[in-house]
């Protein structure tokens, strides 16, 4: 605790001889710099409405387990954006999530990883932002969340707790130079674990566990560590590289959801050296309850085959009634494209939904979310789309929450994890989003019963706030 | 403020030209209500009604679409009294299409040919037919907006894209698709007649997805439907407008359009499944049911100011009924062509429907099917007497080594061919549609100096050791004329906008206002009509 106040004081003081950027001629170079490294921490993604909107002028819709926080606009207006930040105040919001009027961001942004990052790449990034982004003059729209959620320094508090300090990683001498610059990447930038790293009670990250899966919106983001079982021990370092490059690898997994997005805006761009250090290194983070290495993975599960027997001929509203109901959802939706035996295509455009980490993970998520949510990937290969069947305007059918969960259990049992069972229920949760947390009604009894407890919190933040406001205005 | 019986824009049909134009109005901030006569299924069940189906019955499309009782559409299974269309006159008007929530772009092959220039002048260039309202470079800009719309593919070579005659204004969209392997051998042989097999621009997403719909990945399915919705058909358009604040009425039979004092249309009335009549306001009215339903529907509406029918005091609804008379050849060669591959229709040779003979006779555009042959082959093979490996082994080679090319001839307007009333009643006691049909001797003579000799010439320069000629006209399920255009309200039903002459808050666009049809499928043309017609409301609505 004491070093989180300590270099909130600190840091900015150190960059407070930086005015802001209009009055700055940044080189060619660092702005090329910082280019890669936005590339790298993969702003576009959340700060651009992929419909239609401009990028980094924020205005996405993000669910998340409290709510829905909508991004916002970091071009270099004056106005709407970031342009009046000064460098200390860009890399306070950057590194520590507090923005230039002194209001705490939600940690949506991952500034818990980027707080690693070296005050030499924050430099480059701010260069890039106030020089190589077109200013976008448009509010991106308010985030509204629930109460207590809605009042931002309720996150002082969880800051005080959670919020690393935001200082170098020191090199870890054991470790190649490679591996060093991956623990950069993949725990800074690449916010690998914003993710795939499990959070506890409060929303923070279980650093304990890191990598080994976790709930994220409607998706999972599976185990990432070297178990050989649950986690992608069973890849080769070239395996690895090959994902980020391309979003999939052929009869084992592809990316979707928000990994499709890191793929498409971020990993494919980044250079080999830096894609072969991200992988050494989380090739080299194990899961604390290693398994035995012998069990099938998630990357070998089900086998090609079809019911269409059981119900061709019949009818299409008896096929889906009957005991094939789910396989004769499955031959109406999704044959076309995966193959009567599930088999995909040669190429592997259309993945076989055997061998594949979708439909054999640990848990039914992924499989729910493919079909509500569908794939929407860009990559030097090309466009991947798999059309959604949620309630989308795009929707190629607005499947039912009982044909969702019909449709899955036939998935999981023919070709993936045979052992999961899907429920309309199920797929309720995932329809909205993801599970909610239980954050916000936690919050609320505090606020309650513990009213005492939480004014106490408040009072501690509002006194941190208090201290570090002046710094701020000085450094403007 | 939408409800179920009033709107700003009251949209009769739910097809292509329905959808397109309701999205404008609902982007201009008006409310819509749409109104379909027969179900709204999805596309799943569509798919599995034609799997489910056995082989035999597959030659009729509508296998897919069963018509529900009160929305008849034609079938292949109901025949003379029974059914839905009835004829007269020398030739049958026996088109489909169908009436369900998305319409007839359900089953269409997405084949996309501009008119061309002359095509739209050909009573000035040849002295026949009649000439459209507008020129070429008024309806190219439409053209454009409905390749985007759409989502429509095509070449960005200049050589290979139509009409030859004529500016772009903007490319493709998405780039033209590769050519099937019998394509490519088709293609080469009619080069040594001279003969430019060009590819088709046509609404599918080629290779890449677009407007939020996966690309083709080959189904070959296209007609009667297609699966993933690669294939742009009006359904996969519903769902978006609802989000956009549409409200869409299923199994609503439109049977009046109401006048009021002003001649301006005051309401549409229509009869739901259980044949209970509601009636719905509203400010403009469009009917998109094309050249068949929409003719129906004006001369069922007829009242004491309009005796002849709603819009119909130039008595030209229901007259001037247009297709493209067909005729194919179904050619075996000695060396295999191999169809199938890709959409069913791919490619195609426009260039022989021009020319300074339509003077004397239509012109014809000729094309090679792309469907994979083994359904059409099957029971042929069978009627061999063959079982087991040597049945197989016939199919694999009567699948290989038989193509169907298919001339398609410009017919002219004629008044003559003309939509009645029938005195056969359907299901909710509505008047059928009765049709009167003769092809013409325009077409005819096509046939018997141009289209046939040069049919015969392909066929042999494909190597056919046998060909047989379907025996009469068969028709190509593109229905034009019914509600034709024209600048003179005495001779024609529609303005410019496809705005009824006789009633300034009714629009009847598609293809019933098309004054000329040359050889190419006419979808492309009813949209850019519908996208015209949809800017001239949205300016109607600012001043209202």
């Amino acid at each position: 605790m004491k070093t989180v106040k300590t270099l909130s004081l600190v840091a900015p003081l150190a960059l407070a001889a930086f005015a802001p950027a209009s009055a700055q001629e940044f080189s060619k170079e660092l702005v090329e710099k910082g280019r890669y490294l936005a590339t790298a921490s993969d702003c576009v993604a959340c700060h651009t409405n992929h419909a239609g909107g401009k990028p980094m002028a924020g205005g996405l819709p993000m669910s998340s387990p409290v709510g829905t926080i909508v991004s916002t606009n970091i071009t270099p207006s004056k106005e709407f954006g970031i342009g009046s930040y000064t460098e200390a105040q860009f890399a306070d919001a950057v590194r520590k999530g507090v923005r230039a009027d002194g209001a705490n961001l939600y940690p949506a942004m991952p500034y818990v990883s980027y707080a690693i990052m070296t005050d030499e790449d924050i430099h480059a990034l701010y260069a890039y932002f106030m020089q190589g982004v077109e200013p976008v003059e448009e509010k991106a729209p308010e985030t509204d969340l629930p109460f207590p959620m809605n009042i931002r320094a309720s996150m002082m508090g969880w800051n005080m707790l959670f919020r690393p300090a935001d200082k170098p990683l020191e090199n870890d001498p054991q470790q190649s130079a490679e591996w060093n610059r991956g623990r950069y990447l993949a725990e800074g930038a690449a916010h690998c674990s914003t993710c795939h790293t499990p959070r506890g009670v409060f929303m923070e990250e279980d650093k304990g566990r890191n990598l080994t899966g976790s709930q994220i919106g409607p998706w999972f983001a599976p185990d990432i560590t070297n178990d050989k079982v649950h986690g992608i021990g069973s890849w080769t370092q070239e395996d690895l590289v090959t994902y980020l490059k391309t979003g999939r690898l052929d009869h084992r997994a592809q990316a979707a959801g928000s990994m499709a997005e890191a793929i498409s805006y971020s990993f494919q761009h980044l250079s080999d050296p830096d894609l072969n250090a991200i992988a050494t290194y989380v090739r080299s983070v194990p899961n604390p309850d290693a398994s035995q290495a012998s069990a099938p993975t998630r990357f070998d599960q089900g086998k090609a085959g079809n019911e269409l027997a059981g119900f061709r001929g019949k009818g299409y509203a008896k096929g889906i009634e009957g005991d094939h109901a789910g396989a004769a959802l499955y031959v109406a939706n999704c044959a076309s494209c995966h193959g009567y035996n599930a088999q995909g295509t040669t190429d592997g455009y259309y993945p076989s939904l055997f061998h594949n980490a979708a439909t054999a993970g640990d848990n039914s998520t992924n499989v729910i979310a493919a079909i509500l949510y569908g794939v929407d990937r860009h990559t030097k290969d090309g466009h991947v789309f798999m059309p959604p069947f949620g309630d989308q305007p795009n929707t190629i059918n607005a499947l039912s929450n009982v044909e969702v969960a019909s449709l899955s259990n036939y998935i999981l049992k023919d070709y993936g994890n045979a052992k999961l069972k899907v429920t309309p229920e199920d797929v309720q949760v995932i329809r909205e989003g993801g599970p909610s947390s239980q954050l916000v009604l936690f919050a609320r009894i505090g606020m309650g019963v513990g009213a005492v407890a939480a004014l106490a919190v408040l009072g501690v933040a509002v006194w941190l706030f208090r201290r570090k406001r002046p710094q701020t205005q000085t450094a403007a | 403020m939408v409800t179920k019986n009033s709107a700003d824009v009251v949209i009769v049909g739910t097809g292509v030209v329905g959808v397109v134009i309701a999205e404008q109005l609902l982007d201009a901030g008006h409310s819509v209500l749409m109104v379909e006569a027969g179900p709204r299924v999805s596309r799943a069940e569509v798919v599995e009604n034609w799997r489910n189906a056995p082989l035999g019955v597959k030659g009729d499309t509508s296998v897919a679409y069963p018509p529900r009782p009160w929305a008849p559409h034609p079938t292949g299974a109901e025949k003379g009294d029974d059914a839905y269309l009835q004829f007269t006159g020398p030739d049958a008007y026996d088109q489909t299409f169908i009436r369900y929530a998305g319409g007839s772009t359900w089953h269409w092959a997405g084949t996309s040919w501009r008119l061309t220039p002359e095509d739209m002048r050909i009573n000035s260039l040849y002295g026949v037919g009649r000439d459209w309202a507008f020129d070429y470079d008024t309806l190219e800009p439409y053209y454009v907006r409905t390749e985007h719309k759409l989502g429509i593919c095509g070449p960005s070579d200049r050589t290979k894209q139509w009409p030859q005659t004529g500016d772009r204004s903007a490319p493709y969209p998405m780039p033209d698709l590769p050519f099937s392997p019998g394509e490519v051998r088709f293609t080469e042989v009619v080069k040594t007649l001279g003969y430019n097999n060009i590819p088709v621009s046509q609404a599918r997403n080629s290779g890449m997805p677009y407007d939020g719909r996966p690309a083709c990945c080959a189904n070959n399915n296209c007609v009667p439907v297609c699966p993933v919705a690669a294939k742009y058909d009006a359904e996969t358009a519903l769902h978006r407008l609802e989000k956009k604040g549409a409200t869409i009425l299923v199994d609503a039979v439109v049977y009046k359009v109401e006048t009021n004092a002003q001649n301006k249309i005051e309401a549409v009335s229509y009869y739901d499944q259980h044949k209970e009549s509601h009636r719905i306001t509203g400010k403009l009215f469009v009917l998109a049911c094309n050249g068949l339903e929409n003719p129906k529907l004006l001369l069922m509406s007829k009242d004491d100011r309009n005796p002849n029918g709603v819009a119909n005091s130039s008595d030209q609804v229901g007259r001037n009924m247009m297709d493209h008379p067909a005729r194919s050849f179904t050619v075996t060669t000695k060396d295999p062509y191999w169809s199938g591959i890709g959409p069913v229709v791919n490619s195609g040779i426009m260039e022989t429907s021009q020319g300074a003979f339509r003077s004397e006779h239509a012109g014809a555009y000729f094309r090679y099917n792309n469907f994979a042959r083994n359904r059409f082959v099957t029971f042929a093979a069978l009627k061999k007497g063959l079982v087991g490996k040597a049945l197989d082994e016939e199919i694999r080679r009567m699948t290989a080594c038989t193509a169907d090319i298919v001339a398609a001839h410009e017919i002219l307007a004629d008044p003559n061919n003309r939509l009645t009333l029938s005195d056969k009643k359907d299901w909710l006691g509505l008047p059928k549609p009765s049709i009167h049909y003769d092809v013409g001797d325009y077409v005819r003579k096509c046939w018997e100096v141009y289209s046939q000799p040069i049919g015969k010439k392909i066929a042999e320069a494909m190597g056919a050791t046998d060909v047989k000629i379907s025996p009469k006209f068969n028709n190509s399920k593109h229905i034009m004329g019914g509600t034709i255009m024209g600048k003179d309200a005495g001779n024609s039903v529609v303005d410019v906008d496809c705005r009824a002459h006789d009633h300034e808050n009714l629009f009847i666009p598609g293809g019933g206002a098309m004054a000329a049809g040359a050889c190419g499928n006419s979808t492309i043309t009813m949209v850019a009509l519908a996208i015209k017609a949809g800017d001239a409301m949205v300016e109607q609505m600012r001043g209202a």
